[in-house]
């Protein structure tokens, strides 16, 4: 399945990128696409992030469906 | 009965003016069911870094997730304070230091709620929107990403 993934922030200076379209397999959850994340991206091991899936804050446990569009998104500065 | 309230645009490109927020105070007088309204305003600070000190702020956002959430938090406002009425405006882009980049702005029949639905609006906005801040160090083009405690 596809996935339409968006970076954030330090993020996207760290992929070089501010989206790309994602291959994975139809039985992904978060944390496993997290570890694909990092695998493609060591650097992020060392960073805070949290994941959106379809715009909502989702913990690994979190399936993802086809379509989906996921954003990476480190700490917030709002304010 | 259950008030809708519309998605209201929140962002907007570069500082918010002093100029606005008046013209945003004048144009509530003619609701006279107010009697207190509590303002927010959230100024860039000229922080100290280790190669200099912040010359402003360059923020950006995930903006359809941060609409979403900007709408969420202020139907709970409204459900848990009794407003009558709220306005939130973020800045996007650079914000140079000693202006503002956060207009918060409620009106309520009494004091009391105006505080307090203030201090809960900034607070959900810090911690739970997702915009992203660069602070601008120096004028040599260095940065740090900020980070809210």
């Amino acid at each position: 399945m596809s996935l339409h993934v968006m970076y954030y922030g330090m993020l996207a200076e760290i992929t070089g990128l501010a989206e790309e379209v994602w291959v994975g397999d139809s039985q992904l959850t978060v944390g496993g696409f997290r570890n694909q994340l990092l695998d493609k991206y060591p650097a992020m091991r060392e960073k805070k992030f949290k994941v959106a899936v379809n715009q909502k804050i989702s913990e690994d446990f979190v399936p993802i469906d086809a379509q989906s569009e996921i954003a990476l998104l480190p700490p917030f500065a709002g304010g | 009965m259950e008030k809708v309230h519309k998605p209201k645009k929140v962002f907007v490109q570069g500082p918010i003016s002093p100029d606005f927020v008046s013209k945003s105070i004048a144009s509530h007088q003619s609701k006279t069911n107010i009697g207190a309204h509590a303002i927010f305003l959230g100024q860039i600070r000229a922080d100290k870094k280790e190669t200099g000190l912040v010359s402003g702020i360059e923020y950006t956002a995930y903006e359809e997730m941060a609409e979403q959430l900007f709408h969420e938090i202020r139907e709970a406002a409204f459900a848990k304070f009794e407003l009558s009425c709220m306005h939130i405006y973020h800045s996007l882009g650079v914000v140079p230091t000693g202006e503002i980049s956060l207009f918060v702005f409620v009106s309520s029949p009494h004091r009391r709620a105006a505080f307090e639905a203030s201090e809960y609006i900034v607070e959900e906005i810090k911690a739970n929107v997702p915009i992203f801040g660069k602070e601008l160090v120096g004028e040599g083009g260095e940065y740090v990403w900020k980070e809210n405690k």
